[in-house]
């Protein structure tokens, strides 16, 4: 008895120190945040115990958090007139519905490739495989032009629709075995009873399949969410996200990381939100098809 | 207390205040407890940007009204325009950005529209719009090392004024870039490549408090540099070191440092035939040399660029660097370093020997001042390229210049008489957005000015083939500096064969 209960306590303190080692780098990208620039690099540096302050908060955001240095006049060094605040909003609005239109394809296309037998499925599939091999700065250049051609540059609809593109084959994929894993027998049945194939997947396959299309809208939007290279390309002052702003902080005279902090620790929580809201369904789909019939 | 000690200890709390050696909240409630209330200071609520107070900046710290006279004259046709601008993230286009084009846009009625980006995006977004012509910027940033590259891409700032008298801004006296920029940053061959914009340049920093203490002088010669440094970390290490480098393996900052060492110990980088040079006699006793100051720095020196020596000055880990002038104003904000006001700025060492322009090739200038810098320019792809010629001139002239560099923090000007402007001088003061080492800069551009090649290939010799081959030397992959000289001199040689 005496013994289990070291065990238990010895396991419960691996598990803080494995939660605490994983927790650790985000703490820390987070407490710079709250750092003046001269705490930053403190050698030997400090981990706890800094005069915290928001004015990171308040020069990235163009706002006054009751402290006296944020207001529109704040000269901010990535550039100084686009606050952080819209470019975060511009990073949801394009993150999610890339992440709609990325889903609404894939499910309709997973669905057909995992139920319907037609010529030239198998090759479908790995021609949709072969597109996420392909190195994303080949792309981005043609598509510049594409897109100039077609006034898509520096739009909400080009971003959208690249970043949507970029997540349906793996979109695809990762659906199609979610609905491998359903069994086709369910859909016979219901055709027998008189179902139609499209009252079947909506109304049978679709709910069925809700934890796998949870697991695949969290990873298209949080690889939206990270994209770099395209939003660099296609984008000029129109609008940015996140990832390509938090650039603008490398500047010709140093890099300013309390800024760089400060927007990286409010852009982590638009993702954790997501996760959040889809985390119970995301269980069941990551363990969908552990077990086999 | 009576009136006159109440003033005099007002005016030494809005002195510290305007130093940033007291925060804003400790100086409301000090100023009201005076009966002073914030108003009456001319402080308001606002931010100070740059150190500058918001009363100084409201009254001062505004385009002439001669400039924006001629903007709404001259603009008229133009008004409804868009421009676009790429720039990398410095003082001008920050300053620009944030604060003075509100000026410009209200006068003419044109829109400017900058992006920010690092360096690297900028040319890769340049090359892209020049390979499309699609002049999807009206207005480009060219750094020096690239001006070679986008020479045939731009207009010459010279033909503009000729060709367009009626869009001349009236005294905008281009022979007031200064003569060394212009050679160094904005010329290729004949051609402007655009106008000198800005103006990085490596002057000597220093912490006083640890020179006197060490009954050191500033280093006059490169020989005081490296005595004066392996001295400060003998006496002080490991916790000061006597120089902080930027050596970042592959980083463009390592072949500025290098470039820097290298012309202040008589060598070059290519000779008059356009060989490079860098593995003769000299070459070699300067990449020594820099073996012998790297003993003296802080250890993990090879993984910072010039972020991380200004961080080693700013953190109180060196004592001395031989960097951009544009820090200076960054080490007395009290706010954001721990050496404000221990710093001082002098020209750089003198060098050991020093090779002249005539003996070098593609228009290197040896010179322990390494300038770095960039043009302002109008694209020729532009769809508006009148308009974009308005903003440049209103950009790149005097008055736009002062403010910038008021505003942006103690950049230094590209013209000669910014600095004399009262402006700018009534900065040069301990304090954030000191301009107090501008003189420094302004003898070394004239005096000490060392350019680095201008040829198509050096955006990839500068940046990758020499940085990543001295990288390597560094790590300790070649038997010495002579081997580690011949294989970055053969690389180089394959990079101009093509």
């Amino acid at each position: 008895m005496h013994r289990s209960a070291f065990v238990r306590t010895l396991r419960t303190i691996a598990g803080w120190l494995v939660v605490g080692a994983f927790f650790f780098p985000i703490y820390f990208w987070t407490s710079v945040a709250f750092r003046d620039a001269k705490d930053i690099f403190n050698w030997p540096p400090i981990f706890f115990g800094f005069q915290p302050t928001v004015r990171n908060f308040e020069q990235v955001f163009g706002i006054s958090l009751g402290f006296g240095f944020g207001s529109q006049e704040t000269v901010t060094p990535g550039g100084g007139n686009f606050y952080m605040g819209p470019r975060l909003w511009d990073s949801i609005v394009v993150a999610t519905f890339s992440t709609v239109l990325a889903i609404v394809v894939a499910t309709l296309a997973s669905y057909a490739l995992s139920r319907m037998h037609f010529r030239g499925r198998h090759e479908f599939v790995n021609w949709v495989l072969s597109t996420r091999m392909m190195p994303p700065v080949a792309v981005a250049i043609p598509m510049f032009f594409i897109f100039k051609q077609f006034n898509l540059l520096d739009t909400y609809t080009g971003v959208i629709l690249v970043h949507g593109l970029m997540n349906l084959p793996l979109a695809v994929l990762l659906l199609k075995s979610f609905f491998d894993d359903i069994p086709a027998e369910i859909d016979e049945s219901a055709l027998l009873d008189g179902a139609s194939r499209w009252t079947i997947f909506r109304r049978i396959v679709l709910p069925m399949a809700k934890g796998g299309i949870a697991a695949t809208a969290v990873l298209c939007f949080i690889f939206s969410w990270t994209e770099f290279l395209f939003v660099l390309t296609l984008t000029q002052t129109g609008l940015k996200t996140v990832p390509v702003v938090s650039s603008t902080f490398v500047t010709s005279i140093g890099t300013a990381w309390g800024n760089m902090a400060a927007l990286g620790a409010a852009a982590i929580v638009p993702a954790f939100v997501v996760i959040l809201l889809v985390q119970r369904h995301l269980v069941r789909g990551l363990t969908m098809g552990s077990l086999k019939q | 207390m009576k009136e006159r000690d109440r003033k005099f200890y007002l005016a030494s709390v809005t002195d510290r205040f305007v130093r940033g050696q007291m925060d804003r909240r400790s100086f409301l409630r000090t100023a009201g407890t005076l009966g002073l209330g914030a108003t009456a200071l001319g402080m308001g609520f606002g931010s100070r940007p740059f150190g500058v107070s918001r009363a100084f900046a409201q009254e001062q710290l505004q385009p002439s009204a001669e400039v924006i006279s001629w903007l709404k004259d001259v603009a008229k046709p133009f008004a409804g325009t868009t421009l676009k601008l790429a720039t990398e993230s410095t003082p001008p286009s920050n300053a620009i950005n944030s604060q003075l084009k509100k000026y410009f846009e209200e006068a003419t009625g044109i829109r400017v529209e900058i992006e920010v980006l690092p360096l690297e995006q900028v040319l890769q977004k340049l090359t892209l719009d020049v390979a499309s012509s699609l002049g999807t910027y009206d207005l480009y940033y060219i750094d020096q090392s690239w001006s070679a590259s986008f020479s045939e891409d731009v207009f010459d700032p010279r033909e503009q004024l000729q060709e367009k008298p009626d869009l001349a801004m009236p005294n905008y006296n281009i022979d007031d870039f200064m003569p060394a920029l212009v050679d160094g940053i904005a010329k290729y061959g004949d051609r402007w490549v655009g106008v000198p914009y800005d103006i990085p340049i490596f002057i000597m920093i220093y912490r006083k408090d640890i020179y006197e203490k060490l009954g050191l002088k500033a280093p006059a010669t490169f020989e005081d540099l490296l005595n004066n440094s392996v001295a400060i970390t003998k006496e002080m290490g490991p916790n000061l070191y006597g120089y902080a480098g930027q050596m970042k393996s592959g980083h463009y900052a390592l072949e500025c440092e290098w470039t820097s060492m290298l012309w202040g110990n008589g060598g070059s980088i290519f000779n008059a035939e356009k060989k490079f040079v860098g593995n003769d006699e000299r070459g070699i006793v300067a990449l020594d040399y820099y073996t012998k100051l790297k003993e003296a720095m802080p250890p993990g020196v090879d993984q910072w660029t010039w972020d991380g020596q200004g961080q080693a000055i700013a953190q109180g880990v060196a004592a001395s660097m031989l960097s951009w002038g544009e820090f200076f104003p960054y080490f007395d904000d009290a706010s954001q370093t721990k050496v404000s006001g221990l710093c001082e700025a002098v020209v750089p060492p003198q060098p050991v020997a020093l090779r002249k322009p005539e003996e070098c090739g593609y228009g290197e200038i040896p010179g322990a001042g390494h300038q770095g810098g960039s043009s302002l320019a109008v694209s020729r792809y532009s769809k508006s390229p009148d308009a974009a010629w308005i903003f440049m001139q209103w950009a790149t002239c005097a008055d736009t210049q002062a403010l910038i560099t008021t505003l942006g923090g103690g950049t230094g000007p590209t013209r000669a008489s910014v600095y004399d402007d009262p402006r700018v001088k009534a900065n040069a003061r301990v304090g954030a957005g000191t301009t107090r080492h501008l003189s420094v800069v302004r003898e070394t551009i004239d005096k000490y000015m060392g350019s680095e090649p201008d040829l198509p290939e050096w955006a990839q010799l500068s940046s990758d083939t020499i940085p990543v081959g001295l990288g390597k030397y560094f790590a300790g992959s070649y038997g010495s500096s002579k081997e580690a000289m011949d294989d970055i001199a053969s690389q180089v040689e394959a990079v101009l064969k093509g």
